[in-house]
């Protein structure tokens, strides 16, 4: 078991006759990642590193059975491709550009919202289950299936956090990145019940960072598990983060400060760690 | 992405939202031609880009031409929070029967729009939310729902308004939604909202702040003379560098360069270095997938800092490769030079690649090397961090 992706998933590529695309598909490809097929509007019937492109989702998913989406497209076109593949019945859609249109996010998200799939994204390093599929731009070199559940905003975090649990003997069940961007697909406590509702999954290590609101929405998903979470905060020493200016303070409250963050988290039962040599001296504490 | 008040004043005046006949100027004798003309009490409002410039003195009422000539003259030579007053907005006095606030903004919370409103405007919105949150009237959206004029209608009746008032308040925060949808913005605030005393109501300020990811949809801003533009204060010599270079960087008071990878781990590893008792000098991030050209850069920027008396280097390459690490590192020991110790670690994407160049290069140019340790994915990050903690307080030690 893992969530989100696993080695039956079927995984198309949205852009995949382009850079970036065409590049991350042969890696993916190369880790055993089930990848059918992609689209490119306008370049229906070629052929990108074995698997048939068409020209919209629909027919991809007719084709190919296709139930996930990583999207590779410049931000611009974000919307429009997450849309057609929320309304074309994926599960999971996975947006790896950066800097995605806040207004554009808020309609992505609304549309998950009301077709029951999960966006993860934007501006994510991707999702992995080590030894089942690697769906994104990680680095494989960090990861090794095993217990422990990983949920980040940053990809360099992930890497940082699977290469500490694999050397230490844990491994990883699913790492995923919840994306850098001020707006995302979504949030730590859909991810954590994710990893509550999975077997396989013994304890989850969840780092955030400085401002926003995501960390706060994950106590009472926290306080709610009977699966360990260990927290850290990136920030804890930054000098205060920009903030969305007063009227986007009110709606938010006091939440932004990592100090703050970690606190929350702790209260609502998540265990602190400083380093990340603390993870798994916590999680043997743990008995995981 | 925070606009000017007059920028935003523009762009209310588009959307129907009445504001003051006003007129901008650039220096003292433009202010007094422009009181000289009017003859009337004016308010002389600094164009900076941040809040809190009624209490710095940035906002002055002024009541002759001379007046306006020698206050005009104390704005220009002000700077509010680190920003220089190069700009006024000449505006004649509202005579003002009360003062109210109108917003909307995004509850990132919730993934609505969410228009909010008080019957206390003119003050700290944040401080009427936190003493006397009953009011405070907020009403959430979705982003493609249509906000309607009755759904304006009972904003306008909740902050207290009556009769004429409801429906011009409505017409105005009608004029804001539409503004906030047109332009992509995160923010846009009337605060204050006049009501006059011959009961008209005006935008006396605006705040309004863009989402710069949307910008190039919205090609008629450059044309009105906004474009994108830096949001914080007076920038170091050091941050205008890395601005032009295009890479993020701020300037700490600590004595440890962060040379650190991505934005992540940018945070992070500067948390780690405290936790070893060390304090930062900077907090930088790379972006992903760095050139060997820019990681050559940031160096730079580290080196010739003069506070800096190591630095820590860390590379996990995910979407970057190790190699180009190691390239960019490489071409700045021998086109720069390294004057300080510094530590670093890579690994991930093709590290053992990244490590065989160091040392074949370190082979040819062994004195290039002379203060350059490097560690591959043997060595736990952590002892990365505090090796640069060490080889600070070694620098400031031996002074």
């Amino acid at each position: 078991m893992a969530i989100l992706v696993d080695k039956n998933s079927k995984i198309m590529v949205q852009g995949i006759t382009g850079r970036a695309g065409s590049f991350h598909t042969k890696r993916m490809i190369e880790y055993g990642t089930n990848i059918v097929g992609g689209t490119t509007p306008g370049k229906g019937g070629q052929v990108v590193e074995g698997r048939p492109v068409f020209d919209t989702v629909i027919e991809c998913v007719e084709k190919t059975g296709a139930d996930i989406s990583a999207i590779f497209l410049p931000a611009a076109f974000v919307k429009e491709a997450a849309i057609a593949a929320i309304r074309a019945g994926l599960k999971t859609v996975v947006v790896i550009p950066e800097h995605i249109p806040i207004h554009d996010m808020l309609l992505v998200r609304k549309e998950a919202m009301a077709h029951g799939c999960t966006v993860i994204g934007g501006n994510t390093a991707g999702i992995i289950t080590p030894g089942e599929a690697n769906l994104g731009i990680m680095p494989d070199i960090a990861f090794t299936p095993g217990r422990v559940g990983t949920v980040s905003r940053s990809g360099s975090i992930t890497y940082y956090i699977a290469n500490t649990l694999t050397d230490s003997g844990f491994g990883e069940t699913t790492c995923v990145g919840l994306g850098g961007d001020p707006i995302l697909g979504s949030t730590f406590d859909e991810i954590l019940a994710k990893f509550e509702a999975d077997e396989k999954t013994k304890a989850v290590v969840l780092t955030g960072e400085i401002g926003g609101v995501y960390e706060e929405r994950a106590c009472e998903q926290i306080s709610n598990m009977s699966t360990p979470v260990i927290a850290m905060i990136g920030g804890i020493f930054a000098p205060p983060g920009k903030r969305m200016g007063h009227a986007g303070a009110i709606v938010e409250g006091k939440m932004g400060t990592a100090k703050e963050k970690l606190d929350a988290l702790a209260g609502a039962g998540a265990h602190p760690a400083k380093t990340f040599l603390e993870i798994p001296k916590i999680l043997k504490k743990l008995g995981v | 992405m925070r606009l000017y008040e007059f920028e935003g004043k523009e762009l209310f005046n588009k959307f129907k939202i009445p504001i003051p006949n006003g007129r901008l100027a650039s220096s003292p004798s433009e202010v007094e031609k422009i009181a000289t003309e009017w003859n009337k009490p004016l308010v002389l409002k600094s164009q900076v880009l941040t809040g809190g410039r009624g209490k710095a003195g940035g906002v002055k009422v002024v009541e002759n031409p001379y007046d306006a000539r020698t206050t005009a003259e104390e704005l220009f030579e002000l700077k509010i929070k680190g920003y220089p007053v190069e700009k006024l907005l000449v505006e004649p006095k509202l005579k003002i029967q009360k003062e109210l606030y109108v917003g909307v903004t995004i509850d990132r919370v919730n993934y609505k729009v969410v228009v909010i409103a008080s019957s206390e405007g003119g003050v700290d919105i944040e401080e009427v939310a936190t003493n006397s949150p009953e009011k405070i009237y907020r009403k959430s959206y979705d982003i493609d729902e249509e906000f309607f004029r009755f759904d304006a209608v009972e904003v306008a009746k909740q902050i207290g308004l009556q009769s004429q008032h409801v429906k011009d308040a409505a017409l105005i925060i009608m004029g804001l939604v539409r503004l906030f949808k047109a332009y992509d913005a995160k923010m846009v605030e009337i605060n204050p909202l006049v009501l006059t005393a011959a009961d008209a109501l005006i935008a006396a300020d605006s705040r309004i702040s863009l989402d710069d990811d949307a910008l190039f949809r919205h090609p008629e801003l450059a044309e009105m003379g906004i474009e994108k533009r830096h949001e914080e204060g007076e920038m170091t010599p050091r941050e205008q560098q890395a601005n032009e270079w295009g890479i993020p960087y701020l300037d700490l008071n600590g004595n440890i360069g962060m040379f650190p990878g991505g934005a992540g781990f940018g945070i992070m590893g500067n948390d780690f270095i405290e936790y070893y008792g060390g304090k930062p000098a900077n907090f930088m991030d790379s972006g992903g997938g760095p050139s060997p050209e820019r990681l050559a850069k940031m160096l730079v920027l580290l080196d010739d800092n003069p506070n800096v008396k190591a630095i820590f280097g860390a590379r996990f390459g995910g979407i970057s490769r190790c190699d180009d690490f190691a390239t960019g590192v490489i071409m700045f020991l021998k086109e720069h030079g390294l004057s300080k110790p510094m530590v670093t670690r890579m690994t991930g994407n093709v590290w053992q690649e990244g490590v065989r160049l160091f040392e074949e290069a370190k082979k040819e140019n062994p004195e290039l090397f002379e203060h350059f340790e490097f560690h591959g994915i043997e060595t736990p990050i952590e002892e990365i961090a505090k090796r640069a903690v060490e080889l600070a307080s070694e620098q400031e030690g031996g002074k």
